[in-house]
């Protein structure tokens, strides 16, 4: 097929959790069966399509152990309550729940099958076999920050994003704190078209920041819209959201934040199949492997790239954290002290802007 | 607001509005002969899907945009036999053809999602298409020009000509079309065709004008503001024409607003994206008050043709 | 041409209730056999989509759950079908019943008492009957086609959710999601059986129907809905107003869908959410016509269709069938049964060299 599938796998294999390897042999009894549900279709060459490769990234990795199913387009509703019930009938023992609209459905029906494991991705509520996972983005949005900051001329970004949750707002925060690293005077515009999946509407939104100066896009929607049109206008450039996208946009892809999803997939089958699964909220990011930076541009200078890859390398050795004070607001008050890092629970619950960022109204 | 800026915004909300005003002059030639087709939603993602595959496999966009008419005129025929052949019930004719449409087009899409193809490009030479005035004349794709030269002939047939001075009738009295010899089912099936093509042929503008990509339902409901801007527009081709401007600026305004600032953010996006429909059910009650015949709907829409013999 | 259509001197009850069988046998053959051809295992997909869902009984609930929307929305539509007034605007007055009913369950929130959940449906209908009332007011007033009016409505009432949960009506818990909190013990319709989904609004679909049923089989309301529809002038000289029905229609129509957007919320929801309006008002106007505008026709029109989604979810996960291909499925239904229309009013005759006389006749006195 094409680059960007491939280089998902790969870069899933580079990074797989190494303890893996060489475990094939472990399926004595029948595979354990695993479900997804997901929120759209796997073509998305988005949020969907990155978590059906982890699917298939786990179903590769642990060979006869797993047999795994899919849902897809399932609505955030009762729907999706049907669905995960049809899965456990279907003799699932792990249901992967990949939107956070599942959450409520997830937790009753939890209640129901308490020897069946379930996994929701992006959510908060948690209960005896019910765990959630999700991954660090914005530490990849601080890495694009940096490129961001380096390379653009006018010193401006928007950020197409489709509601202004948590997870967008952190991704924005993220982006224009490590770009005001390098260049002080930088700001980004989110813009929020409230839709995931409307690629004309993504492309009009590129248009419209693009035709007022601003020169570096990075898109929190599902597809490549916005870069090709990064593309077609000739801009500083434009990041993969999800996966690699560079075939949609080969100049002007500076790098991609890829959701590396599989690593995640295996090890949680494995911890079922050993019996060690327990309920908790895994977050990891870059230094496991759940973010993956895709491959950086040949046009971009190498002090550039060293000067990114430090910034992710500082993130994985946990020498740096983007969300470390003094950070202000976007009105110029400080919200957090030098020094200080922003925990976790503040991040996933963020609603507000960092300075920097000219916030909608 | 600096020349430059005007100019942009101008090109964006013309590309935008391209594939709503090619799609409704297929529907308001449709409507003009008395026939409701509710599902150019539909067809308009069967031609997007086809019109897509075509590029990726030939990479020429001639043949893209002449496929996807096809496949959307053989897609209106189903609509066409059902309600014209069968007299069966438009408004559920078209929804069945809208719920057709999105599935095959996600069944044919399948396996092309994750591929790139190129922009129907403008054929004019490059200091014209990028000349920092002149393009706002001259930067844009055929398929622009093809929906501008489609208003005037669809103007010049339904005013100057004898087809469509006998489809208007067919529209507004379907029996006594009939009963003077007029073959009112050939007539609403080459209306209908038409439309299939416009339709099919605005479905190809997603890949081939706006973002060149296949992804599923990429046409996002732009269908059916073209069935309310051809209302909107009351049956008249050159307000389609200003109408489509005008929804597209609806569209693209708010895009520049939340990019750019200013006062417009206030609006909530919710608000900007229902106007389009709120204002034509505001025309449509404002021409019904005035009772302007000309502006009225066509007598016969979305009824059955039933004669005796 | 071997075969010709003559006209029935009156429409064929054999083949108004035999064509949506034979309609439905034909979307299987032909389901099966397109899927085969573009390499499913069509014979399985059918299996899964049409007979799995009725054959295990741990699976009625979801499809009595699926399905009783479909028939509260249903019956009302086949209401105003039958008056020759085409709302197909239910879709927004689901979502508007909806909206009220979220409204009342948020201003009674941590409230309890009995009194909340009917106040929470007297709410949601009249929301629906009140967004079914602008097309009845601009349709009576100024003639403006109401199929229009109430389609643009339903568009409009998609933002308007849209607006609530991600404005006024937002959980001020809830993480930033746009979606109001979870209703309260007391605005949460109750599960019938427990130990499954089915709650309240199961018997009370069936019940809409009955009455609808006997209503309109019964009733001078019902006789009247019906001549006004079948024939104008008639209803004219009988001294029905063609404007008073309207009205009735429009009303009844969209409080039935006001009803089933509460019940929904209440229910299966239990807080609005951006994901509320899923298409269940444009379903309904298939099942509708599936059902021939019958009440109790709409029953199993929507058990049909609530099959169709349950079936195409479950094949998804044994036959590999992308989702994509429940509406396929639910598009040829559509279809054939529409073309079967025509069996209806028509036989197919062997054109002999003669015409056969009286047909013409018989013809012209059927509109």
């Amino acid at each position: 097929m094409t680059l960007s599938r491939r280089n998902v796998l790969k870069i899933g294999g580079a990074a797989a959790a190494l303890p893996l390897l060489g475990q094939k042999a472990f399926s004595q009894t029948e595979p354990l069966k695993v479900g997804f549900i997901y929120i759209g279709t796997i073509n998305d060459n988005g949020w969907n399509y990155a978590h059906n490769q982890g699917r298939l990234y786990m179903e590769q990795e642990l060979g006869d152990a797993v047999e795994s199913v899919f849902v897809e387009n399932v609505a955030e509703g009762p729907d999706c309550e049907r669905v995960m019930r049809e899965l456990v009938q279907a003799g699932c023992k792990l249901i992967f729940a990949t939107s956070f609209g599942y959450g409520d459905y997830v937790i009753k029906i939890a209640q129901q099958f308490p020897d069946v494991k379930f996994e929701h991705a992006t959510g908060y509520q948690r209960s005896e076999n019910v765990a959630t996972y999700n991954a660090r983005f914005y530490e990849g949005r601080a890495v694009c920050g940096t490129l961001a900051g380096h390379l653009s001329k006018t010193g401006k970004a928007g950020y197409i994003g489709s509601f202004p949750i948590p997870e967008v707002v952190m991704g924005v925060n993220a982006f224009v704190l490590a770009a005001r690293k390098v260049n002080p005077d930088f700001t980004i515009t989110p813009v929020y078209i409230s839709t995931w999946n409307d690629p004309a509407r993504e492309a009009d939104a590129a248009r419209a920041m693009i035709d007022q100066g601003i020169d570096v896009i990075a898109q929190h929607t599902d597809g490549p819209a916005a870069l090709q049109v990064a593309e077609e206008r000739g801009i500083v450039g434009g990041f993969g959201q999800g996966a690699d996208m560079s075939a949609f946009a080969p100049k002007a892809q500076l790098t991609s934040i890829i959701d590396n999803w599989g690593p995640h997939y295996a090890a949680t089958a494995k911890a079922v199949i050993d019996g060690t699964w327990e309920s908790k909220d895994s977050w990891p990011g870059l230094k496991e492997g759940e973010v993956v930076i895709g491959d950086y541009n040949e046009s971009i200078p190498d002090d550039v790239v060293a000067a990114a890859e430090a910034v992710k390398n500082g993130q994985i050795d946990g020498s740096m954290h983007i969300f470390t004070g003094p950070i202000n607001d976007h009105t110029g008050a400080e919200k957090v002290a030098a020094g200080v890092t922003l925990t976790d629970a503040d991040l996933l619950s963020m609603d507000w802007y960092v300075e920097g960022v000219i916030p909608p109204a | 607001m600096t020349i430059g800026l005007l100019i942009a915004v101008t090109m964006t909300l013309i590309v935008a509005s391209t594939p709503i005003l090619i799609a409704a002059l297929g529907e308001l030639v449709v409507e003009r002969a008395g026939v409701l087709n509710l599902g150019v939603e539909g067809m308009m993602l069967i031609g997007a899907v086809t019109g897509f595959i075509t590029m990726f496999t030939t990479g020429n966009p001639w043949l893209a945009v002449l496929v996807a008419a096809i496949a959307g005129l053989l897609s209106s025929l189903i609509f066409g036999f059902l309600t014209l052949s069968l007299s069966a019930n438009q408004t559920a004719t078209g929804l069945a053809l809208t719920i057709f449409g999105t599935g095959f087009s996600a069944l044919a899409g399948q396996s092309y999602s994750a591929m790139p193809v190129s922009l129907f490009r403008s054929v004019f030479p490059a200091e014209l298409t990028t000349h920092p005035y002149l393009r706002v004349l001259f930067g844009y794709s055929p398929l622009v020009y093809f929906s501008l030269i489609m208003v005037v002939v669809v103007w010049w047939f339904l005013k100057r000509t004898r087809g469509g001075l006998i489809l208007r009738a067919v529209g507004e009295n379907d029996l006594s079309a009939h009963s003077i010899g007029y073959p009112v089912r050939a007539i609403r099936y080459g209306a209908i065709a038409f439309g299939g093509a416009m339709a099919g042929i605005a479905g190809a503008c997603f890949p081939l004008l706006l973002t060149p990509q296949w992804a599923e339902g990429m046409t996002a409901g732009r269908g059916w503001i073209a069935v309310a801007l051809v209302v909107f527009a009351s049956w008249r081709p050159f307000r389609l024409l200003a109408g489509a401007y005008l929804f597209g600026l609806v569209m693209t305004m708010e895009l520049y607003a939340k990019a750019g600032g200013g006062p417009l953010t206030a609006i909530p996006s919710e608000l900007w994206a229902a106007m389009p429909y709120l204002a034509t059910i505001a025309v449509l009650v404002l021409i019904s008050i005035r009772r302007d015949a000309s502006t009225n709907a066509p007598a016969c829409l979305g009824k059955p043709f039933l004669p005796s013999n | 041409m071997p075969f010709r259509l003559e006209k029935r001197p009156a429409p064929s009850r054999l083949m108004l209730y035999a064509t949506p069988f034979g309609a439905l046998a034909l979307t299987m053959i032909a389901g099966a056999l397109v899927f085969s051809l573009i390499g499913y295992d069509g014979l399985a997909a059918v299996q899964q989509i049409f007979i799995t869902p009725l054959t295990s009984t741990f699976r009625w609930q979801d499809l009595a759950v699926k399905a009783s929307p479909l028939i509260i929305i249903g019956v009302g539509l086949a209401v105003a079908y039958r008056a020759n007034v085409w709302n197909i605007g239910a879709e927004g007055q689901y979502i508007v019943g909806g909206l009220t009913g979220t409204w009342v369950a948020l201003a009674t929130h941590g409230m309890t008492g009995i009194w909340i959940l009917p106040a929470m449906v007297l709410a949601g209908m009249a929301g629906g009957m009140a967004y079914a009332a602008i097309p009845a007011f601009f349709k009576t007033r100024f003639n403006v086609n109401e199929i229009l009016t109430s389609l643009m409505l339903t568009y409009a009432s998609v933002q308007l959710v849209y607006y609530v949960v991600r404005g006024p009506w937002k959980d001020p818990m809830g993480m930033g999601f746009p979606q109001t909190r979870v209703f309260s013990e007391a605005a949460r319709l109750p599960n019938m059986i427990p130990g499954t989904i089915v709650h309240w609004g199961v018997p009370v679909a069936l019940l809409v129907a009955l009455v609808v049923w006997f209503v309109m089989s019964r009733s001078v309301f019902g006789y009247r809905i019906k001549v006004v529809g079948a024939a104008p002038k008639a209803a004219r000289y009988a001294g029905f107003s063609t404007n008073a029905t309207i009205w009735l229609a429009l009303l009844v129509s969209g409080g039935l869908a006001g009803l089933a957007g509460v019940l929904e919320v209440a229910g299966p929801f239990q807080r609005m959410v951006p994901g509320f309006p899923t298409n269940y008002g444009f379903t309904a106007i298939i099942v509708a016509f599936l059902a021939r505008l019958h009440p109790i026709g709409v029953i199993f029109a929507a058990i049909v269709l609530a099959v169709t989604f349950v079936g195409g979810d479950l094949a998804q996960t044994t036959t590999g069938l992308p989702s994509a291909a429940s509406g396929i499925f639910q598009a040829m239904l559509l279809f054939f049964l529409l073309a079967g229309d025509i069996l209806v009013r028509y036989r197919v005759r062997r054109v002999s060299s003669q015409p056969a006389a009286g047909v013409r006749a018989a013809a012209e006195a059927q509109p």
